[in-house]
């Protein structure tokens, strides 16, 4: 919702006064070094393929040399019986579980526990597995030109959240095969709406979340279709705790900054939350774990 | 109760005292157009005692019988002396006229203005509307709240944010009078212009501390904006074509001398001259904001007189006709002046204030998102001055205040199916009684002093919510209970004594110490967590959970005048401010649509000091005035900073500035405007890491507000040509015009609002290698200048 206000607030400033700039003072800047932290990136689905933990090193703001995988950690995940998902060392950081044939990982309504040892202290976090609805179709709306858009084709998944309230999902989306993994895509859904608090449930995805998979491009200041003919759309509806999404939300507070205008209305910059404790309960450690059931639903626009 | 009792008592004690005494009485008003004049002077020259006359221009000063000098005066006005020989009451209504328009009565020069050393108000600032339309402003448009910003103490975000901030406190602690009806949003276009139209202003004044008593409600300051009542003299037009508004005001008597009003609108026209060239506004859609002003009095009698005014605003952005934003005030006004005797004047005021926001979104009616929001207030307030005698003036009375929050009626229908996700309508009754006495002992001591009783009712229908503080804090609390109360059942109630007092002490004839102390109190909150307010920002009142803010402020200061005729005033001010229960919110607080809205919110303490220098020169071809600020401001929030005090987002250590005014000659007159203000709080991470693709900045130690953008430097200047005032047949023009050629910003310097942390926009094809980049924003980073024609007659 901020997103479209801003949005709007943009336009409107534009059309009256266009006087802000910007300038990349990344040079200039001077900010206060830190030790290096641990992180955990544990975002693991049910989708029939290996799952992935990376294990890495926090870096200063600038460094933008790539990821630092921290090597020599144990990482497993346990489930409510005691089985044991263990994940192998690959390469820079990458922890990897492999399913046998047929197999995929967890069931629904169980939950998990991950246990993470790096240099002597472990770290651990639980999560559960939630029901996901299926996707029942990717529509495709045509809408004419105006003044902010030229002729457009709008993609809609269509799915319905299950009934009873406290399901929250996160909405990912493909476009040709290229994940649209910019902050501003992040679409995250409580129930079919959008707070929690906001109560809307049971319902089809409403208007702004199923909307919410069309890339935006802008050429001098006109948007163009988000897909066109030929265009292959693939969507995937992750059921992830409300903790996850909660995380999700801030992530896209702290990473989407809007910019120009828009940082008369921005928030104050803060540290997302973890949920991942050290055993020690002191050394501090970065990043998430999330289990989440996954359906999806490609299409391609013909 | 035993407090009006108290009241009663002294007030007929008083009368008792006073029996033999004999009063003068009346109202002055402004020869040229009948307009009251709002503090002026009434001086007996033999007694050296004086009074001012108030917000209706109404004066009483209660002696033994004799024969007395008196004068009246106010600045840019030529003085009045009448010798009177007091044997009774007498009723004397008197009209001053600007210094140069010739007058049939005995005329003096004009004695020294030293209100500002001689009077016991502190922390107060007033600036007439010619002040105000001298300023250079961006792009040319005259604007109240942005002028007050040139004054010490004064302080914002940063340019084109709405509001302002005073003495530490935040946007939503300062109380916008409008006519006496609080103004919830006082900005167009998200902050650039106020809403105020200056053709229909007056008087604006702005009190820092040292409230009086009869002021309440908000904890940081109160801006006080009285309207013009109409010329009651004759027709009069004024308007004027900008590069944002076109306005117009008429003003006129409806019975001379008796009866008039006065309409003012302003409307931005940019989309008008769009129009023909682009058909972003067909299909509906509308991009424009206006404000229209309504005012109307009628003296029935010479013990009664009615008042009527109204505002009316709104910003209009939709993107046809079904979709868009639109948000504004509405004030009504009612006043009833009546004199009771010719030492009791009343006041009662009626008055009905609301502030709404709607929202529309969607395709059709099987999709839709409806969004909208407003606060409405209803009071009654009467007020009465009681003249006791030239040393005390007794002032009490009371406000019955009505609020209704509907923070949000939201109903989405997707796919033909309705959900209404509307937040509960709150209801609450603020009531207030105060008394008040300026008394002045022996010549050079003067007092005010009074408390003010408040007291604060949230009411069903409604809940109560009750949630887990076993949470840590900074994080969401779990709601645990609901409460449900019936209609008219107290769900909260608070009350708070709030003592004032201030108090001045004359060292010689051009220089005072003053001091004083106020606590205020604050049961309606501003919630918004965003750097710069914004139109969506919703008042919450108090509740279980939300405590009334509390603010106690001292200050103390020094007054000086120089010069031959004290046409030079300084001050320096020091002042303390501590708060408690400010508001903060947990980090992603969830502030729109939000039923559960109080576990996302943080209660803190706050603490603000500093000194205030001010220098103002009042004549002369080169007058204007100088304002320097050493100021700290600071919160403490469980929850945020580690715990630690941490600067607000408006923390300006230096805050410098300078508006200065030139007039050569009858037809150019020049003004200039510099600031310099230290650069603001900001938050800066230290660290990067990655989640799931996303770069994720993180500040080691969890500060907040931990660096300072650069400073903030700027220069405006004015130029204003007026039109011939000859005809070139030798006539004499009656109708006035005038060009103002303004350049905002001269210098072009891409003044910081803020810098922010984000990856580029880029991704690429290794998507851990993102790069991050450390971006400044200028919200008005070039040269405007700006041209507007201005005329009256």
């Amino acid at each position: 919702m901020k997103n479209i206000i801003l949005f709007i607030s943009a336009l409107v400033i534009i059309f009256f006064v266009s006087t802000s700039c910007e300038d990349d003072i990344s040079s200039e800047v001077r900010l206060e070094t830190s030790p290096e932290l641990v992180v955990i990136d544990a975002w693991i689905n049910n989708k029939p393929e290996p799952q992935t933990i990376q294990v890495n090193a926090s870096q200063s703001y600038f460094d933008n040399s790539g990821l630092i995988g921290l090597s020599g950690a144990e990482v497993v995940v346990l489930d409510e019986s005691g089985k044991q998902y263990l994940f192998e060392e690959g390469e820079q950081g990458a922890y990897i579980w492999t399913p046998t044939a047929g197999e995929t990982f967890g069931t629904v309504g169980q939950n998990y526990a991950l246990a993470v040892t790096y240099n002597g202290v472990t770290y651990g976090s639980v999560s559960s597995m939630n029901r996901v609805p299926p996707i029942d179709s990717i529509t495709f709306r045509f809408e004419e030109a105006n003044a902010f858009l030229e002729d457009s084709y709008f993609a809609e998944f269509w799915a319905r959240d299950p009934v009873g309230a406290g399901d929250s999902y996160w909405v990912k989306t493909w476009k040709n095969e290229e994940y649209l993994g910019a902050p501003d895509q992040i679409n995250i859904a409580f129930d079919a709406g959008f707070s929690q608090g906001g109560a809307v449930d049971g319902l089809i995805f409403i208007p702004p979340i199923r909307d919410a998979i069309n890339p935006f491009e802008d050429e001098d200041g006109t948007f163009l279709s988000p897909y066109a003919v030929g265009d292959s759309i693939y969507v995937e509806l992750h059921a992830i705790p409300n903790e996850a999404a909660f995380f999700l939300n801030e992530v896209r507070l702290q990473t989407d900054r809007p910019g120009g205008f828009g940082e008369l209305f921005a928030s104050p910059l803060s540290n997302v939350p973890t949920n991942i404790v050290a055993s020690d309960g002191e050394t501090e450690v970065l990043g998430f774990f999330t289990v989440s059931a996954v359906s999806s639903l490609g299409r391609r626009f013909e | 109760m035993q407090l009006l009792f108290a009241v009663f008592i002294f007030f007929f004690t008083l009368t008792l005292q006073a029996q033999e005494k004999v009063t003068i009485s009346g109202y002055i008003n402004d020869a040229e157009n009948g307009e009251s004049l709002i503090g002026a002077t009434v001086f007996i020259t033999n007694t050296q005692s004086g009074t001012l006359s108030n917000e209706y221009g109404f004066y009483s000063i209660t002696l033994e019988p004799g024969a007395y000098q008196v004068e009246y005066r106010y600045l840019g006005y030529e003085t009045i002396v009448r010798d009177i020989n007091l044997t009774a009451n007498q009723r004397i209504d008197l009209e001053l006229g600007e210094t140069g328009v010739e007058l049939i009565e005995v005329v003096v020069t004009a004695e020294p203005e030293d209100i500002n050393v001689s009077g016991v108000q502190m922390s107060t600032q007033k600036l007439d509307i010619q002040t105000i339309s001298k300023l250079p402003s961006f792009l040319g448009e005259v604007d109240v709240i942005k002028s007050i910003q040139t004054l010490p103490g004064v302080s914002t975000v940063g340019e084109g944010a709405s509001g302002f901030n005073v003495r530490g406190g935040s946007v939503g602690q300062s109380l916008v009078l409008l006519d006496e009806a609080p103004v919830y949003n006082s900005s167009h276009l998200l902050g650039f212009f106020s809403v105020f139209n200056p053709d229909a202003v007056k008087d604006v004044k702005l009190i820092k501390g040292g409230i009086p008593s009869r002021y309440g409600g908000r904890i940081a300051s109160i801006l006080d904006i009285r309207m013009k009542e109409g010329n009651s003299k004759k027709f009069a037009t004024q308007g004027g074509v900008g590069t944002i508004f076109s306005r117009l005001a008429l003003e006129a008597p409806i019975i001379k001398d008796k009866a008039s009003f006065i309409i003012a609108g302003r409307r931005s026209y940019a989309d008008i001259l769009a129009k023909p060239f682009t058909d972003v506004l067909d299909d509906g859609a509308q991009l424009n904001f206006w404000d229209l002003t309504i005012k109307t009095n009628y003296n029935v009698n010479e013990k009664n007189r009615l008042f009527l005014s109204g505002y009316l605003g709104r910003d209009v952005f939709k993107f046809d006709a079904q979709q868009g934003f639109s948000w504004g005030n509405q004030t009504v006004t009612a006043r009833w002046n009546h004199l009771f005797s010719d030492r009791l004047f009343a006041n009662f005021t009626f008055f009905y204030s609301n502030y709404d926001y709607e929202l529309s979104f969607g395709e059709d009616e099987f999709d839709r998102f409806d969004w909208d929001s407003q606060i409405r207030n209803l009071a009654f307030k009467p007020e009465l001055s009681y003249f006791i005698n030239p040393e005390n003036k007794l002032t009490f009375g009371g406000e019955l205040l009505r609020h209704e929050f509907e923070p949000a009626n939201a109903v989405g229908v997707s796919n033909g199916e309705s959900t209404d996700i509307s937040t509960p309508a709150k209801q609450a009754l603020e009531m207030a009684v105060y008394v008040g006495n300026d008394q002045k002992i022996g010549s050079k001591l003067d007092l005010q002093y009074g408390v003010r009783f408040s007291n604060f009712r949230l009411l069903g229908e409604g809940n109560e919510y009750e949630f887990d503080t076993s949470v840590p804090k900074g994080f969401r609390q779990p709601i645990t209970n609901i409460t449900t109360f019936d209609r008219g059942e107290t769900i909260e109630s608070y009350s708070n004594f709030e003592p004032r007092f201030s108090l001045k002490y004359q060292l010689d004839g051009a220089s005072s110490v003053k001091a004083s102390y106020n606590r205020m109190v604050q049961y309606i909150h501003l919630i918004s967590n965003t750097t710069a307010s914004n139109p969506l920002d919703i008042w919450t009142p108090s509740t279980n959970n939300i405590l009334p803010e509390l603010g106690d402020q001292v200050a103390v200061g020094y007054f000086r005048n120089f010069g031959e005729d004290n046409d030079i005033e300084t001050s320096v001010e020091l002042y303390y401010r501590k708060t408690q229960n400010q508001i903060d919110y947990i980090d992603g607080a969830d502030i729109l649509i939000n039923k559960f809205l109080e576990g996302d919110l943080l209660p803190g303490d706050g603490r603000a000091y500093g000194m205030e220098l001010f220098l103002k020169k009042n004549s002369g071809k080169l007058n204007g005035y100088i304002s320097y600020t050493l100021a700290r401001t600071e919160l403490q929030v469980e929850g945020i900073n580690n715990d630690d005090w941490y600067p607000t987002r408006y923390d300006q250590t230096h805050n410098f500035k300078v508006s200065l005014f030139y007039e050569p000659t009858e037809r150019w007159d020049f003004s200039a405007n510099f600031s310099y203000i230290s650069g603001t709080p900001t938050t800066f991470p230290t660290t990067r890491f990655t989640v799931q693709d996303y770069v994720i900045p993180y500040i080691n130690g969890n500060g907040r507000n931990n660096v300072r953008i650069p400073d903030f430097h700027r220069l405006d200047v004015a130029a204003t040509l007026h039109g011939k005032k000859v005809k070139k047949n030798g006539k004499v023009r009656k109708n006035e015009d005038y060009w103002v050629f303004s350049v905002y910003n001269v210098y072009n310097r891409r003044n910081p609002f803020s810098i922010y942390f984000a990856q580029a926009d880029e991704i690429p094809s290794d998507a851990a290698a993102i790069p991050t980049q450390a971006t400044r924003v200028a919200i008005i980073g070039s040269i405007v200048p700006a041209v507007s024609y201005n005329f009256k007659f």
